[in-house]
């Protein structure tokens, strides 16, 4: 499971004022460009990694969540996407044939794609991997005035979290996003609303969605196994008749066909 | 002697013909204008349907080569040997045109090696892509024989009979693999496939309807081929097949009803939604009709009867495989997804050269032995895609009603379906002006920064975010993301810089604040 000392984010809506500094954050240290008038507007695609929205009534952000075990990096047939130690699902650019099999299998919808590139890539949030290696915050928990976005130790966010919930009674939604769903993330979220009153997907299982081809799977060298034997065996059962039939001399058995 | 005179041009070369112009047109398009250019695939819906029919139809469609060859090799029943060539030769066409669509779909067409040297075991796609390059080569080893033989190179053919068992079993088990995995594909998506079609089951279900196929695609090619070369298989052949195939529908029919009924969602297919009006259309067109026709003896044991029947399981794996991976798959996406012309061009264009490819092999290669198979009609000359008139008349009555009301149902629950068809309601739109109180209790100014002296200045500005930002409307934005790094600048800025009117100048004007030009030591400490 999650590693204790992997890095992560503790979102917050109730503490958010929408002042669109970690999105811009975001997109000075990706360097990229800016995609409408108001960054409030932004949505998630190949030019923006992170977006906080008005939603009903609070400000929400999404991005990454970077899980414990990434469906992405699961599905990912060259082993493009992977969960590093430290927290950061990354993105081996180099090897990507561009399957877009991670787009299909992140339940978040996270992933986006360059349609527009003739060589193009999956782009998506790195929980800034390089900041992080020297010692630096994330730029949107750099960026953030009022501790909406929390930088820290995966563990002591979890913590952060559960003192909020008990310094704040009632004003959450006891719950932290992240916390068991599709075995844990990285990125955990708190509020006093549903997920699916932010727009975050509800209703996911704990158990990691890769556990659920890895069980399929692992099965298969039992399957070529068993089946090589038994094709084998059928194979030479059916034929060893043929043979004993001409061996002793019904040719009439034996020209089925022919 | 070679004929220089032009082939005829008849009706179905003429549609060939303008498939192929629309196809070369729209690979024009997906190599000039990229995916953005040449599909309508979207972020929320990155598999359309180069990946739906293509791929998963694909390589559904060719799986009567296993299928017959482990009929004749494993299970010894000689008498289907006549169908050996043709459905291997099928199964590696098809598996060949599964590898070019691949090359379409894929962004960077360039890396498709890329899976055989970089492992990821735990990924669906990397097995389906190691079976199907070991398979596509067993094809090509199984189907080499009918080329040695036209060239007459008996050493290689007696080697390639003394392994051939060992390929068909080398074959067989690549295919189970493959096939099923294809459905194992979705098993990672258990909260964005409709309930109708995810299931932990959609590995068996996919080995199971690729099994049917593999039947029911040898019956329609054969009786294709009759069409078009006047070569047919005896119904002796066919009409085993068609039992086999009933059977199989049989089994996955009642797994289906027991797997819905552990789930609790047997009343679901009657739900009045988009899916499951297309799941019901799915399982009449695939299932229910084709099982009816078969179990008929009548109808079973009639050529067109047998062959309307296949049609008809062919036409529902099409529609189960269509339906897993977009109608099933559009509701979570949140978006409507309908292929564009440049798709559909290039799907057509596949299946069109795959009939060419197969009618030139058949011209020039001994695909079809010719002693054993029964010339349904006088020779004609070879005309690949000549069709002549059927007797569709002398079918039973009841089949022909069987047929039509399995259209018109599913031809009626489709468009029913479709009318229903609604785009998701996405997350909850803005309503008002968040209310912040609580929010700006937790603003904190960020910290007092320094900005390094630039060349002409008298010194280094020391900024306090603090006397700059009003605490019950901090608006982050005046200064940063335009002209102010969120993440701190390490340089000295250039001369003058910071005096401009999108730097400090802009509000320290001497009207909104004081000048920058009034007093240097109010800002810059000196050394």
């Amino acid at each position: 499971m999650l590693n204790t000392t992997a890095k992560g984010l503790l979102l917050d809506t109730t503490r958010c004022i929408g002042c669109g500094a970690c999105a811009l954050a975001c997109k000075e240290r990706n360097g990229l460009p800016k995609t409408s008038d108001a960054v409030l507007e932004d949505k998630l695609s190949d030019k923006t990694f992170s977006t906080v929205n008005q939603v009903g009534n609070r400000y929400v952000r999404r991005m990454c969540m970077h899980c414990a075990t990434p469906s992405c990096a699961s599905a990912c047939p060259v082993a493009a996407l992977e969960k590093t130690a430290a927290g950061p699902v990354i993105y081996h650019e180099s090897k990507c044939m561009g399957c877009r099999y991670c787009m299909i299998a992140c339940p978040f919808g996270i992933p986006k794609y360059e349609w527009e590139k003739k060589a193009p890539l999956v782009r998506k949030c790195d929980l800034c991997a390089d900041r992080l290696a020297k010692g630096l915050k994330t730029a949107c928990a750099t960026a953030c005035p009022t501790g909406a976005t929390t930088f820290g130790d995966r563990e002591a966010l979890v913590a952060e979290a559960r003192a909020r919930f008990a310094a704040n009674p009632g004003r959450y939604r006891e719950h932290i996003y992240g916390f068991e769903e599709v075995g844990g993330t990285s990125v955990l979220l708190i509020s006093d609303a549903k997920p699916e009153e932010l727009g975050y997907p509800a209703g996911l299982d704990e158990t990691p969605p890769p556990h659920l081809t890895w069980r399929v799977l692992n099965i298969i060298p039992d399957i070529v196994m068993t089946g090589a034997v038994l094709l084998g065996g059928i194979y030479w059962i059916r034929n060893r008749r043929d043979e004993v039939d001409a061996a002793e001399g019904h040719h009439d058995a034996s020209t089925k066909g022919h | 002697m070679p004929k220089l005179a032009l082939p005829r041009l008849t009706f179905w070369r003429g549609v060939l013909l303008a498939i192929l112009a629309a196809g070369t047109y729209a690979t024009f398009l997906r190599v000039f204008k990229g995916l953005a250019g040449s599909t309508n695939l979207t972020d929320a819906f990155p598999w359309g349907l180069w990946i739906g029919f293509d791929i998963l139809c694909g390589v559904a469609l060719a799986a009567g080569g296993f299928t017959i060859s482990a009929t004749v090799y494993i299970f010894n029943l000689e008498k289907f040997r006549p169908i050996v060539r043709p459905a291997i030769l099928t199964a590696f066409l098809g598996y060949v045109l599964v590898v070019v669509a691949l090359l379409f779909d894929l962004g960077r067409p360039w890396n498709v090696w890329h899976p055989l040297v970089m492992w990821n075991p735990h990924s669906v796609m990397f097995e389906v892509g190691w079976c199907v390059t070991l398979y596509t080569t067993v094809l090509a080893l199984e189907f080499s024989p009918v080329v040695f033989e036209r060239f007459k190179m008996t050493k290689t053919l007696h080697v390639l009979h003394v392994i051939m068992p060992i390929l068909v079993v080398l074959g067989v088990l690549l295919s189970t693999l493959h096939q099923s995995s294809l459905g194992s594909f979705y098993l990672i998506v258990p909260t964005k496939l409709h309930a109708l079609w995810y299931s932990p089951l959609l590995p068996v279900y996919f080995f199971l309807t690729a099994l049917t196929l593999g039947c029911a695609m040898t019956i329609v090619e054969s009786f294709l081929s009759n069409r078009a070369f006047g070569k047919e298989l005896d119904m002796e052949l066919l009409v085993p097949l068609g039992r086999v195939a009933l059977l199989i529908l049989g089994v996955t029919a009642v797994i289906r009803f027991a797997d819905f009924r552990h789930r609790g969602i047997l009343g679901l297919p009657f739900a009045p939604t988009y899916e499951s009006r297309l799941f019901l259309a799915e399982m009449i067109i695939g299932v229910l009709a084709p099982a009816v026709l078969l179990a008929l003896p009548k109808v079973r044991q009639h050529r067109t009867g047998l062959f309307l029947s296949a049609l008809l399981i062919v036409m529902g794996v099409v529609m189960n495989r269509l339906n897993v991976s977009i109608t099933g798959m559009e509701r979570s996406s949140g978006e409507i997804y309908v292929p564009a012309f440049t798709e559909i061009a290039i799907t057509l264009s596949v299946v069109g050269v795959g009939f060419l490819v197969f009618a030139l092999a058949v011209k020039y290669l001994p695909v079809f032995p010719e002693h054993e198979m029964k010339d349904a009609r006088p020779p004609v000359a070879p005309d690949a895609l000549h069709v002549a008139a059927q007797p569709i008349r002398s079918l039973p009555m009841p089949a022909i009603a069987v047929v039509a009301l399995a259209f018109v149902a599913a031809g009626a629950l489709g468009a029913d379906g479709v009318r229903r068809r609604e785009v998701v309601p996405g997350p909850p739109a803005p309503a008002g002006t968040p209310a912040l109180a609580a929010a700006l209790a937790s603003f904190e100014a960020p910290a007092e920064r320094t900005f390094p002296q630039a060349p002409d200045s008298p010194g280094p500005v020391s900024f306090r975010h603090a006397s700059h930002v009003d605490a019950s409307a901090p608006d982050c934005l005046s200064c940063h993301g335009n002209s102010y790094s969120f993440l701190g600048r390490t340089q000295a800025p250039p001369a003058g810089l910071m005096h401009d009117t999108k730097h400090c100048g802009g509000c320290h004007d001497g009207t909104s604040a004081f000048s920058v030009e009034d007093d240097c030591a109010a800002c810059h400490k000196s050394e």
